[in-house]
C-alpha cells in the first residue's frame, strides 16, 4: 500500500509540476522576424531598417518599374506593342480605373516605404552614434522623394493649383489612422522641409545609391523646379553643379555608363539611384525586361521620340531600329537598360536623379528667371556631352525655354519624368494614333485623367479619402 | 511474480482442503466469431477464487466445489459470460469480442462513453467501414458516411488533400478544418509539403490500421477540445491485439483506375475543328476571304501541319492500384499487441502523379498488475509523392492538354518527344511529354506518431492515465526543372531541395472518476480532470539553385552553379490547457453532462491569450420510462440536447505579433521593414453550437432513425479588415464578423429484409445545412473576394458575377442581363451589373448505402449525392474564348455557335481575338454542380467456414469492388467533374479516378 501511495504521489507531482508549465511557453517568438519595440535599437539596426526603406524604393510599385514605365507611357515617349503581355495597358489606352493596378501599387508600396522611414524617426531620436545623423538624413530624404511622387501622381500639379488636394500626410505609425488629404502645397511644405532636415543632416558621401547631400539638394532642387519656384531651384541648382564635386558623362562613356549595372562612388553623373543587384532584385519584373526583347519587351520607343535625336546624338544609339520580338514588325527598341538575365545578372539600377536633369533644371529656371545666357551656356556645355558635333543652341526667350523641354524629354526618356513635366506645364497630351489607340491619341491638361485616380481600395478603407473627380 | 506464486499457492490451498467435496469439470473456449480456440481465458467459480485459464487449444480442466452455482468466463476484448453448472461436466462456450457492443461504447474525447450517456452528436465509423478502401487517406472515406460532414476533394492526384467541413463553413480566414486526434493526441493535419501542388498528412495513415473513427459534431462531444474545436473533431483510433490465439492476416487488392467523369462535349477539338474556328474568326475579324483566312490560319496555328494530336489522351493514362497489408495480433489477458506492415501504391490517371506509402505499425498494451496499465503505440510511415502543377502553370500536363494546339507535334520523326520548333524555348506553351521525361518534383515524407499510455487505477473508480504522444513528421521535397524545356529552359536549369520537419508534442494527464451513489445505484456519476500541453515546431530548410551543367544525369541543386535561395526558418506554436467534465446519470434515464476547458495559446495576442470553453448537455432515455417498455416495436428511444462554447485557433503561428522582417535588403546590406501589424487583441473565434437531437430504435433495432437539429453562431470572426493603406499596411487581422449554419441531420439505420441466409442493409444520411454571414466589420455590409462575395445576409460562398443572357440571334453578340431584375440585355460587359449567382457549397447532401448479403455473398453498393451548389470553370476564357485566347487549344463544344442571322446557338460568333470579352466570367460558366455518385459499388465473397477450416484458415474473402464507377450530372454542359473542392472551381486538376479492384482477405 505504501508502495503505491509514492507511486501515486510520484504521478500527481508530475501533473502539478506540467501544470505549473512556465510561464513563456505561451509566449513564443518568431525566428525570422523582430517585434517592433526590438527592432530599431541601435545605430546598427537602425541601419538595418534603413536599409529597408531604401529596398522598397525598389518595389515593382516604384522606381522597380512602375513610376519610370507609366510616366513616359502616360505621355508620348514610349507605347505598347500589339504583342504583349498586358501590363499597363490602361496607361497606355487612358482606361484607368479606380481599381488600376499601378495605381494602387504606388499609392500602397509608396506608404509602406513611408512607415519604413517614419517608424526610424520614431526610434531615431533616442539613438546615439557616429552615423545616426547621417542615416536619418537619408530616411527624411527617401520620406521627400516618396511624397513627392505620390504627389505627382495623384494631385493637380503645384502650378496649376496648390490648394487642390493633394496626398494626406502620415508622419507617425498608428494603424486605425484614417487621414484626409492634405492640400498640394501642404505637401510640399512637408517635402522641403523633410529636405531641409536631410541637408543638415547629410554629409558628402560619394556612393550613388544612397542619399548625399549632393542628391538631397538636387532632389530640393528638382521639387522646388515642379513647383515653380524656378528661382530657387536655380540657385540651389547651381550650388550642385559647382559644388557637388559631380560631373557630367560623356558621350564616349555614355554606352558604358547605361550599361553597368554597378553602383558608383566615382561622383560620375549619378545623383541617386535606386540599387539592385545580382540577389536583390525584381527578377521577371526588373526594369529592363519590360524593354528588353529577351524579355517582355512590350514597351516600344514612339516615333516622335526616336525622330528628336539627330543621328549624331548618342543618346540614339540607346534606341534601335529592330523588330519586335515574336513579330516581323519594324519597332525602336530601348536599350537603355540592358541587364536583366533571369537570376544570373547584376540588375540596371534605376535612376532617380542625374547631374545632367540638374543641369537642364538649372537651364530652364535660368531662362525663366531672365538668366537666358546662363542658361544657354548650361544647356550647350551639357549637350555637348551628348552630341560633340552639336553647334549648340542660340535660341531666345520661349523658344530657348521649347528647346530646353524637348531636351529634357530627350535627356530623360525611360526615366520617368515625361508625364509630370507636361503636367507642370499643364500642356495637352498629343500622341500618334498608329502606335496609340485612336480613343487615347490626345489628352488635354483639363482632363480627369491627368492624374491617377485615389485607389478603390483606400477609398473603402479610409472615409475621411476624398476621390479624385472623375473616376 | 511473488504475487503469482502467492496466488498459486492459495489456490492449491484451497484446492487441497476442499479435496473432498469437489468434483472435476472440462471444457473447451472458443471464438464466437470464426470457432477458433482461445487461449488465456479466465474460468472461475462464480464467488469464489477457484479458476483456471484455457491452455492453447482452449481446454480447461477444473475442480469445483460442490454446490458451485455457476462458472464465469472472462477475457481482455470479449465479454464475460456465466454459466450455470448444474449436472453438466463439460462445458463448450463461445466468447463474443466486445468489438461488436463497440456499438455501445463509443470512443469520444478523453476516453470512451456508453451510448446511453451520450448527450452530444457523433458518428462513429468502424474498420469494416474504413479498411481496404482505394482512397489514400482515411479522410476520403468519409465521402457520404457521416451525416454533416461533407468530405470534398479538390483534385484526383493521388495523396492529395482532402476538404472536410463538419456543419458547414465557419469561418472565412481562420481554418475550417476539424482538430484530428490520433489516439488521443491532436496531429498536425492538411497540407505540410511546400513543393507539392497538394498532400496530406492523413496519407501516412494506413486506413487498415484504423479501428474507429469518431466524429465529435456539437458542443458537448466537442467542447472539451477548447479552442480547437468549433470546426468538429474526428478521433482516430488505431487498431489494438485482441488476447488468444495469434492471428495472422492477409490483405491484397490489385486495380487500375481511370477517369470518373469526362464530358466529351468538354474534349478540346480535332484539328479540322480548329482550323474552322480560326478560319471563320480571322474571316469575322479581319474580312478576310475564306482563302486569306486559312493562308494565315495554316501559317501561325499549325492548321495543315498534317498532324492531329489528341494532347488529352496523351496526358491521361490508366492508372495503377496496388495495396497489400499484413497484420499480426494477439496476446494474453496480461499483453496484447498489434504488428503490422503495408504497401499502397496509387498511379493518378494524369502522367506525374503517383502516390506510394510503406507503412509498419506497432500497438501493444500489457497490464503491470491489477492496477497499472501501459500502452504503447507506433504507427510510422515512408510516403513518396509525386503531382503535377495545377491551374495555370506552364508545366501543368492537363493545361498543356488544353491549350496546346492540335497541329503541334508531340514527338520528333524518330520518336523522341519534340522539344525543338513549335516547343523551342519562348514558344509558349510546353510539350507535357517533354516535361515529364526532362524534370520533376517530388516529396518524401517520413512520419511517426508513437505515444504511450499509462494508467493507474488509484483506488476503485478513480484512474489517472498520463499520454505522452508525438506527431512527427520529416519532409523532403525536390524539384528539377531540366534546361532542355520548359521551366528550366531560360534559366539554363533550375532545382529546389525544400526540407520540412515538424515535431509536434501533446502530454496529457488525466483523473477519471466514476462512483455509484445509493444501495440501489440509481445515480452514477463520472468526472474528468485533466491537464495539457502541447507544442508544434516546424523546420523549414529551402534551397534553390541553377544553371545546370551539360548532363541529363545530376540533378540536385549542388550541381547547379549559381545558388539563388539558401533559406533555413522556424516556427513553433504552443497550448497549455486544463479541463474537465462531470456527468450526472440517473437510472441511465436521465443523463446530464457538462464540460470546461481553459485554453491559452501562442498563437493569440498578449492581451486575450487565454479562454474557457464549455458545454452542457441533456439526453433523456426515454425508452428506459415504464409507458415505452410496453410498447414492443419501440426498442430505443433517446432525445438529446447541447449547447455550448468553443473556439477556432487555426490561424499563424506569429500573426498577432507587431514584427519587423527581414530580407528586405539593399545593395548587398541586411535590411529590414514593418512586415506585421500585429494585433495584441487577436483571439479565438468563438462558436456557438447547439443541437437538439432525437434517436430511434425501433422493430428490434431493424430500424433506426437519428435525427439532429442544429444551429451554430460563429462570432469574433477573424477577418482581414481592411486599413487606410496610408497606414503603411493595407490590412489587419481582428476578431471582428459573425457568422452563423443552421441545418438538419438525418441518419437511417435499417434492416428491411432479414431471412437466414439473406439480409438486406439500408443506410441512408442526408443533411441540409444554411450558412449566412451576420457581420463583417463596422459598416462593412459586404466584402468582395475574387469571384465571390461575402455579403451579410448571404451564403458565404455566394458566386458574385453578371448573369449571362445568352447570344444574340441576330449578330451573334454576347448578351448579360443588365440587372438582376434581368429584363434588358446588354451586350458591354462592363455595364452589366454583378449579383449573387449561386453558391458554391451544396444545400444538401449525404450517402445511401445497400447492402445485400446472401449466404457467403455480399454486394455493396453506395451513393454519394450532393445538391445545390454552382461550379465554377475558371479557365473557360481560353478554351471556349469565341475566337478569344486565339493561339490555345478549344473545346468542341465550340463548334456549336452562331454563324448567320437568327441562329439561335450556345456560343456567340467566333471573333478572332474574341467577341465583346463574351469570355469573361460570367454565370456563362457558373454550371449546376448538383450530382450523384456511385462511389462504391462491392462485391464480396465469403468462403463458408467448412472450407476454410480445411485450409487452415479462419477467414477467406474475395471481392472486387468499383470506386466512383457511375456519376451522374444535373448540367449536362458541365465540363468537368462536379467535385472540386470547396469553392467548387475548376482548375486543371488531376482528374478525379474511377477504380476497379480486386482482393483478397485472408487470416489465419
Amino acid at each position: 500500500m505504501k508502495k503505491v501511495n509514492i507511486k501515486y504521489s510520484f504521478f500527481l507531482l508530475l501533473l502539478v509540476i506540467m501544470g505549473s508549465c512556465k510561464k513563456d511557453f505561451l509566449q513564443q517568438n518568431p525566428y525570422s522576424s523582430l517585434g517592433f519595440d526590438v527592432a530599431i535599437i541601435d545605430e546598427a539596426s537602425l541601419q538595418t531598417a534603413l536599409n529597408g526603406a531604401y529596398a522598397s524604393l525598389r518595389n515593382t510599385n516604384l522606381y522597380g518599374r512602375t513610376i519610370p514605365v507609366i510616366q513616359d507611357l502616360m505621355a508620348d515617349n514610349i507605347y505598347v506593342s500589339t504583342k504583349n503581355s498586358g501590363r499597363y495597358l490602361p496607361q497606355w489606352n487612358y482606361q484607368v480605373t479606380l481599381t488600376d493596378g499601378s495605381a494602387a501599387g504606388i499609392w500602397a508600396s509608396g506608404y509602406n516605404t513611408i512607415l519604413r522611414t517614419n517608424l526610424m524617426f520614431e526610434k531615431g531620436a533616442s539613438i546615439t552614434g557616429t552615423k545616426v545623423s547621417q542615416y536619418l538624413g537619408e530616411a527624411y530624404a527617401i520620406r521627400a522623394l516618396v511624397y513627392f511622387e505620390l504627389v505627382k501622381h495623384f494631385a493637380k500639379s503645384y502650378t496649376d493649383d496648390p490648394a487642390s488636394l493633394g496626398v494626406p500626410i502620415v508622419t507617425t505609425y498608428n494603424p486605425s489612422l484614417k487621414p484626409a488629404r492634405n492640400t498640394v502645397a501642404e505637401v510640399y511644405t512637408q517635402i522641403i522641409n523633410d529636405l531641409d532636415a536631410a541637408i543638415s543632416k547629410l554629409s558628402a558621401t560619394n556612393k550613388s545609391t544612397a542619399f548625399s547631400l549632393a542628391a538631397a539638394k538636387g532632389l530640393k532642387a528638382k521639387i522646388l523646379f515642379y513647383k515653380g519656384d524656378y528661382t530657387g531651384a536655380r540657385d540651389l541648382a547651381k550650388d550642385v553643379i559647382d559644388n557637388g564635386g559631380y560631373s557630367l558623362v560623356t558621350s564616349a562613356a555614355y554606352n558604358a555608363y547605361w550599361s553597368n549595372p554597378n553602383s558608383r562612388t566615382d561622383k560620375v553623373e549619378t545623383l541617386f539611384e535606386v540599387s539592385a543587384d545580382p540577389l536583390n532584385n525584381n527578377n521577371f519584373d526588373a526594369l529592363a525586361r519590360i524593354y528588353t526583347q529577351a524579355g517582355y519587351g512590350d514597351m516600344l520607343c514612339t516615333n516622335e521620340l526616336y525622330n528628336l535625336y539627330s543621328a549624331t546624338d548618342i543618346r540614339r544609339s540607346v534606341i534601335i531600329d529592330g523588330v519586335r520580338a515574336g513579330t516581323t514588325t519594324q519597332a525602336y527598341i530601348i536599350n537603355k537598360y540592358t541587364n536583366s538575365e533571369i537570376g544570373k545578372s547584376n540588375d540596371d539600377d534605376t535612376k532617380v536623379l542625374r547631374l545632367s536633369e540638374v543641369y537642364l533644371i538649372y537651364a530652364e529656371s535660368a531662362a525663366r528667371t531672365s538668366q537666358e545666357a546662363n542658361a544657354r551656356i548650361y544647356l550647350n556645355n551639357f549637350l555637348l556631352r551628348r552630341d560633340p558635333t552639336f553647334v549648340g543652341y542660340s535660341s531666345t526667350g520661349s523658344q530657348l525655354i521649347e528647346d530646353i523641354i524637348t531636351e529634357r524629354r530627350k535627356e530623360l526618356a525611360f526615366e520617368g519624368n515625361r508625364w509630370a513635366d507636361l503636367n507642370r506645364l499643364k500642356r495637352d497630351i498629343t500622341r500618334n494614333t498608329t502606335q496609340y489607340p485612336s480613343t487615347a491619341s490626345s489628352l488635354p491638361y483639363t482632363d480627369f485623367k491627368r492624374i491617377l485616380p485615389i485607389p478603390q481600395a483606400e477609398l473603402d478603407a479610409n472615409k475621411n479619402m476624398a476621390k479624385n473627380p472623375g473616376y | 511474480m511473488r504475487k503469482l506464486a502467492s496466488i498459486t499457492f492459495v489456490l492449491l490451498m484451497c484446492s487441497m482442503h476442499l479435496f473432498a467435496q469437489e468434483r472435476t469439470v472440462t471444457g473447451t473456449v472458443t471464438d464466437e466469431k470464426d470457432g477458433s480456440p482461445l487461449q488465456g481465458v479466465s474460468v472461475t467459480v462464480k464467488g469464489t477464487n477457484t479458476g483456471t485459464t484455457t491452455g492453447t487449444d482452449g481446454a480447461f480442466r477444473l475442480s469445483v466445489p460442490a454446490g458451485s452455482k455457476s462458472l464465469v468466463f472472462s477475457f481482455v476484448n470479449y465479454e464475460s459470460i456465466e454459466m450455470t453448472i448444474g449436472n453438466k461436466t463439460s462445458f463448450k462456450v463461445s466468447l463474443t469480442t466486445t468489438e461488436k457492443s463497440l456499438q455501445e461504447v463509443v470512443v469520444v474525447a478523453y476516453g470512451t462513453q456508453k451510448k446511453s450517456d451520450q448527450t452530444g452528436s457523433l458518428t462513429t465509423l468502424k474498420t469494416k467501414d474504413i479498411e481496404n478502401i482505394p482512397f489514400t487517406s482515411v479522410d476520403k472515406g468519409l465521402q457520404g458516411k457521416v451525416a454533416g460532414l461533407q468530405s470534398v476533394a479538390t483534385t484526383g492526384a493521388p495523396g492529395s488533400g482532402q476538404t472536410v467541413i463538419l456543419r458547414g463553413v465557419g469561418s472565412i480566414n481562420a481554418s475550417t478544418a476539424p482538430l484530428y486526434v490520433i489516439d488521443g493526441v491532436p496531429i498536425n493535419s492538411g497540407d505540410l509539403t511546400r513543393l507539392s501542388i497538394t498532400s496530406n498528412a492523413l496519407a501516412g495513415l494506413n486506413p487498415n490500421d484504423v479501428e474507429s473513427v469518431t466524429v465529435l459534431k456539437d458542443a458537448a462531444s466537442t467542447s472539451i477540445y477548447g479552442s480547437r474545436a468549433a470546426n468538429g473533431v474526428i478521433l482516430i483510433t488505431t487498431r489494438k491485439g485482441r488476447s488468444g490465439k495469434t492471428r495472422l492476416r492477409f490483405d491484397t487488392e490489385m486495380g487500375f483506375s481511370n477517369v470518373a467523369f469526362f464530358n466529351q462535349s468538354a474534349h478540346p477539338v480535332n484539328n479540322a475543328g480548329m482550323r474552322e474556328l480560326l478560319v471563320e474568326g480571322l474571316m469575322n475579324r479581319y474580312g478576310y476571304t475564306q482563302a486569306q483566312a486559312g493562308t494565315v490560319s495554316d501559317a501561325n496555328f499549325y492548321t495543315a501541319s498534317g498532324v492531329d494530336t489528341d494532347w488529352l489522351g496523351l496526358v491521361l493514362r490508366q492508372g495503377k492500384q496496388t495495396q497489400h497489408n499484413i497484420s499480426i495480433e494477439g496476446g494474453n489477458d496480461k499483453t496484447t499487441f498489434f504488428l503490422s506492415g503495408g504497401y499502397f501504391n496509387q498511379e493518378g490517371v494524369v502522367i506525374t502523379s503517383d502516390f506510394k506509402r510503406y507503412n509498419g505499425s506497432i500497438n501493444a498494451t500489457h497490464k503491470i498488475n491489477d492496477k497499472m496499465k501501459i500502452a504503447f503505440r507506433m504507427p510510422a510511415s515512408f510516403t513518396r509523392i509525386e503531382n503535377p502543377n495545377a491551374g495555370g502553370a506552364f508545366r501543368n500536363p492537363v493545361l498543356s492538354a488544353y491549350f496546346n494546339l492540335p497541329g503541334k507535334n508531340p514527338y520528333n520523326a524518330d520518336g523522341t518527344v519534340k522539344i525543338t520548333g513549335e516547343f523551342a524555348p519562348g514558344s509558349g506553351i510546353f510539350n507535357p511529354l517533354a516535361v515529364a521525361q526532362y524534370s520533376y518534383r517530388n516529396g518524401r515524407t517520413v512520419q511517426a506518431r508513437p505515444s504511450v499510455d499509462y494508467s493507474y487505477n488509484i483506488i476503485k473508480g478513480l484512474n489517472f492515465t498520463s499520454r505522452y504522444g508525438i506527431d512527427y513528421n520529416m519532409l523532403e521535397e525536390n524539384q528539377f526543372d531540366s534546361k532542355k524545356h520548359g521551366d528550366g529552359a531560360g534559366t539554363n536549369g533550375r532545382a529546389f531541395a525544400y526540407d520540412t520537419r515538424y515535431f509536434n508534442w501533446t502530454f496529457s494527464n488525466f483523473l477519471d472518476y466514476s462512483k455509484t451513489w445509493f444501495k440501489s445505484g440509481d445515480l452514477t456519476t463520472s468526472a474528468k480532470l485533466g491537464y495539457e500541453a502541447q507544442k508544434s515546431s516546424g523546420y523549414f530548410v529551402s534551397v534553390w539553385s541553377q544553371d545546370f551543367p551539360p548532363t541529363d544525369v545530376l540533378t540536385l541543386p549542388s550541381v547547379a552553379g549559381t545558388p539563388r535561395l539558401a533559406s533555413a526558418d522556424r516556427s513553433d506554436y504552443t497550448f497549455n490547457s486544463v479541463f474537465s467534465s462531470l456527468r450526472l446519470n440517473y437510472q441511465n434515464r436521465f443523463v446530464v453532462d457538462g464540460s470546461f476547458r481553459r485554453d491559452g495559446s501562442s498563437r493569440f495576442g498578449v492581451n486575450n491569450r487565454y479562454g474557457n470553453f464549455w458545454s452542457v448537455g441533456g439526453t433523456w432515455n426515454v425508452d428506459k420510462e415504464a409507458f415505452l417498455q410496453k410498447i414492443s416495436w419501440i426498442s430505443q428511444a433517446k432525445l438529446r440536447a447541447s449547447y455550448g462554447v468553443n473556439g477556432n485557433a487555426g490561424i499563424g503561428n506569429y500573426i498577432a505579433q507587431g514584427t519587423y522582417g527581414f530580407g528586405a535588403n539593399y545593395d548587398q546590406l541586411n535590411g529590414s521593414f514593418p512586415s506585421n501589424p500585429g494585433n495584441p487583441n487577436l483571439t479565438w473565434e468563438l462558436n456557438k453550437p447547439m443541437n437538439i437531437g432525437v434517436d430511434l430504435g425501433l422493430f428490434k433495432n431493424r430500424l433506426n432513425l437519428t435525427v439532429d437539429l442544429y444551429k451554430r453562431i460563429t462570432t469574433d470572426l477573424l477577418l482581414n479588415e481592411p486599413l487606410s493603406q496610408t497606414t503603411g499596411f493595407t490590412s489587419i487581422l481582428r476578431n471582428v464578423g459573425s457568422m452563423e449554419n443552421k441545418g438538419i441531420e438525418v441518419t437511417v439505420v435499417a434492416v428491411p429484409v432479414k431471412f437466414k441466409n439473406f439480409q438486406w442493409d439500408v443506410n441512408f444520411n442526408i443533411a441540409f445545412n444554411e450558412n449566412k454571414i451576420t457581420k463583417l466589420a463596422d459598416g462593412q455590409n459586404e466584402i468582395i473576394n475574387g469571384v465571390y462575395i461575402y455579403r451579410v445576409g448571404k451564403n458565404f460562398s455566394s458566386f458574385y458575377t453578371r448573369s449571362w443572357a445568352g447570344v444574340d440571334p441576330a449578330n451573334g453578340d454576347p448578351l448579360w442581363y443588365k440587372d438582376s431584375k434581368k429584363n434588358s440585355t446588354t451586350n458591354n460587359y462592363n455595364t452589366a451589373e454583378r449579383d449573387i449567382v449561386g453558391q458554391s457549397n451544396p444545400k444538401f447532401f449525404g450517402g445511401l448505402s445497400n447492402t445485400f448479403s446472401y449466404k457467403g455473398f455480399s454486394l455493396d453498393a453506395e451513393l454519394y449525392y450532393s445538391y445545390g451548389s454552382m461550379l465554377r470553370d475558371s479557365w473557360a476564357f481560353y478554351y471556349q474564348g469565341d475566337g478569344g485566347g486565339a493561339g490555345f487549344g478549344k473545346l468542341k463544344s465550340q463548334l456549336t455557335r452562331w454563324k448567320k442571322p437568327g441562329d439561335i446557338a450556345p456560343n456567340p460568333k467566333n471573333i478572332y481575338g474574341g467577341n465583346l470579352s463574351s469570355s469573361a466570367f460570367s454565370s456563362r460558366f457558373l454550371y449546376d454542380g448538383s450530382y450523384m455518385r456511385l462511389r462504391n459499388l462491392q462485391l464480396s465473397y465469403n468462403f463458408p467456414s467448412e472450407v476454410i477450416k480445411k485450409l487452415k484458415m479462419s477467414n477467406l474473402n474475395f471481392y472486387v469492388r468499383g470506386t466512383n464507377l457511375f456519376t451522374w450530372v444535373k448540367d449536362k454542359n458541365l465540363t468537368f467533374d462536379p467535385e472540386q473542392g470547396l469553392g467548387n472551381t475548376t482548375n486543371l486538376d488531376v482528374y478525379i479516378p474511377k477504380t476497379m479492384t480486386l482482393g483478397v482477405n485472408v487470416t489465419f
